[in-house]
């Protein structure tokens, strides 16, 4: 039958995009943990990881450092082009995501203002408290733009909004850098460059916890997620409970962007650049299909980045967010010019 | 009134407290079609809305099934009353079968995902409604008439016992009015689908329509079969339509069935 055919068309399609996917995944988890300074071949690294307690040079660079980075850029990937679907959804607009619209920069902000206050009386911040100070950053930012959102119809004015709302966070967080008198300041310089160097393995758990919670919450979503595809009005027909999905997209998407914020600063597009290449390779915006592809995307992209970011300019780094805006802020770019052509409901 | 699949008993409605239609008393039955007529404005879609439970009443209540509107779990009412509005969805990446199989949402487990069972619903509805062969394209590429019955198919392979629709004719060719009013009696007469609509169309209402209620002024002014509703006085009335206006529009040759549009 021809419908079956077309099912069974899209089933391909899904399952190539996976395939496509996780190959990528593979690849560039070896390459992480392989291209650096000490070089090492994918046996070599093999052989380490089978036994953790090595002493040697090279087990102590890929246990220490690079294992547990890799792990961060892949986690904290994947929770950033989680977000930007969750906002999009909520939005129903594809250009919107966590930096966009100056969540990430609230966050920033927040986890400046507490580092500072920290470091100045000597205390060492538990990554929780980090990921509590991004999530209230989050909220206050989203919380403004929503109160924008219920004053202008027009996606284009509200990411506007949310740029220059970006501005001001990262204005008064360089402010705050810069006056910051401490020793310790040098870590608050890198971290607000973003980075996902330094991460530690307690972080990686941490993060762990957090991202792949949230990604549970966003699966276990996924049902009313597309039925609110066709706007609020048929999607409460249908039996959504459209106010709690609404809040719990603007909490789990602020979460998640929070965590990234937390421990690797700002990190830019990654959040509207995955989404979309990612309902293109598929040809469906289906949240099932959609999330667990997405988050695969967001990692698969920031190894990438992060892999081009330590190793293009060695010894010196570049910051993630300067990377991830080469790669990203075209797509937006082009889903804006494409959205310009065609109708412009937002 | 006081009884019927739907009922209201006193109700008014409106936005943020203000009142705009009030003293409303309608019912509708299984296998009946009723329309809601009346001037631009006067709170047709409100009322529709109020009994779709997408705006709260702002005084009396809506009986559901013999309960209180209010009172209806989510999934119970999804699966008595589906709905057509005048909100044109634009979902991105949707072909126009995943927009009918959306309706499929009270019936799929916590996943959503369809079983044949659902599928053949899809279908039948498609079907029913004459957009099968639309089935593969993208939603957001075909024109207004055929979405407008792409979201019929959608609201009737939610299998409900009450369908609501907000002037579904708008801006449609004569075709595609033909076919959506054709499928409403057909469905009311075969399988007894109560069907509540508002219509700008008075032609179109007074052919389709078993009972019709005019609503105009903040109030419902009258209820009845077409053919006690649409007579010169009622019509006038309800159109605000003067004497005066109609000695004129004689004078040019036109008759007040002509003035009406039927």
């Amino acid at each position: 039958m021809r419908k079956g055919a077309a099912i069974l068309a899209r089933k391909k399609r899904y399952m190539l995009g996976y395939a496509v996917l996780l190959a990528l995944l593979g690849l560039l988890l070896a390459m992480n943990l392989g291209i650096g300074t000490v070089g090492m071949r994918p046996g070599e690294i093999l052989a380490l990881l089978r036994h953790p307690g090595g002493q040697s040079a090279q087990a102590r660079i890929l246990w220490q450092i690079r294992f547990p980075r890799t792990l961060a850029a892949a986690l904290l990937g994947g929770a950033l082009a989680l977000s930007g679907f969750l906002l999009q959804t909520f939005f129903a607009n594809p250009i919107a995501g966590p930096f966009v619209l100056g969540i990430s920069s609230g966050a920033k902000l927040a986890v400046a203002l507490v580092m500072i206050a920290a470091l100045g009386r000597g205390l060492a911040l538990p990554s929780a408290a980090l990921i509590a100070a991004a999530f209230a950053g989050s909220l206050l930012s989203t919380g403004f733009i929503l109160a924008v959102s219920g004053k202008v119809r027009r996606m284009g004015t509200l990411i506007i909004c949310g740029v220059m709302i970006g501005y001001i966070c990262a204005a008064i967080t360089d402010l705050l850098v810069t006056f910051a008198d401490d020793a310790n300041i040098v870590n608050l310089h890198n971290w607000s460059m973003g980075s996902f160097s330094g991460v530690t393995w307690a972080n990686v758990r941490t993060m762990a916890l957090v991202v792949l919670a949230g990604f549970g919450c966003a699966m276990a979503l996924s049902k009313p997620m597309g039925a609110y595809q066709l706007g609020p009005v048929y999607a409460a027909n249908m039996g959504v409970n459209v106010r709690r999905l609404r809040a719990a997209l603007i909490v789990l998407s602020s979460l998640l962007s929070a965590c990234v914020t937390a421990f690797a600063g700002p990190v830019s597009f990654v959040g509207v650049a995955v989404p979309h290449l990612v309902k293109s390779l598929f040809g469906t915006a289906k949240p099932l299909a959609a999330l667990p592809a997405c988050f695969l995307g967001g990692s698969v992209f920031c190894l990438f980045c992060d892999l081009l970011a330590r190793t293009l300019f060695a010894p010196t780094e570049l910051a993630i967010g300067s990377v991830t805006a080469v790669f990203g802020a075209p797509v937006v770019i082009w889903l804006m010019l494409r959205r310009q052509g065609g109708r412009d409901d937002g | 009134m006081g009884d019927g699949l739907l009922y209201t008993k006193d109700l008014a409605v409106g936005y943020g407290g203000v009142t705009v239609v009030n003293g409303i008393e309608l019912s509708v039955q299984p296998g009946r079609i009723v329309t809601l007529i009346g001037p631009n404005g006067a709170g047709k879609s409100t009322v529709l809305k109020t009994i779709t439970r997408q705006l709260a009443p702002t005084g009396g209540a809506v009986v559901l099934d013999g309960r209180d509107l209010r009172a209806v779990p989510e999934r119970d009412l999804a699966r008595t009353e589906a709905i057509l509005m005048t909100a044109r969805p634009a979902p991105e990446l949707m072909t126009c079968f995943d927009v009918v199989s959306a309706g499929r949402y009270p019936y799929t487990g916590r996943l959503g995902l369809l079983t044949e069972a659902d599928r053949a619903e899809v279908r039948r509805a498609m079907d029913l409604v004459g957009v099968t062969a639309l089935a593969d394209k993208d939603f957001t590429r075909v024109s207004d008439g055929q979405r407008q019955l792409v979201m019929l198919a959608r609201a009737i392979c939610q299998r409900p016992r009450l369908l609501v629709l907000d002037e579904p004719t708008s801006y449609l060719d004569v075709r595609y009015k033909l076919k959506l009013l054709t499928v409403l009696k057909d469905l009311a007469a075969r399988e007894g689908l109560a069907v509540l609509m508002s219509l700008h169309e008075l032609a179109l209402a007074r052919r389709v329509s078993d009972t019709l209620v005019c609503v105009a002024d903040g109030v419902i002014d009258r209820i009845g079969p077409p053919e006690e509703i649409f007579t010169p006085g009622t019509m006038a009335r309800l159109f605000g339509v003067t004497e005066e206006l109609l000695a004129q529009a004689r004078a040019e040759g036109l008759r007040w069935e002509e003035l009406y549009g039927f």
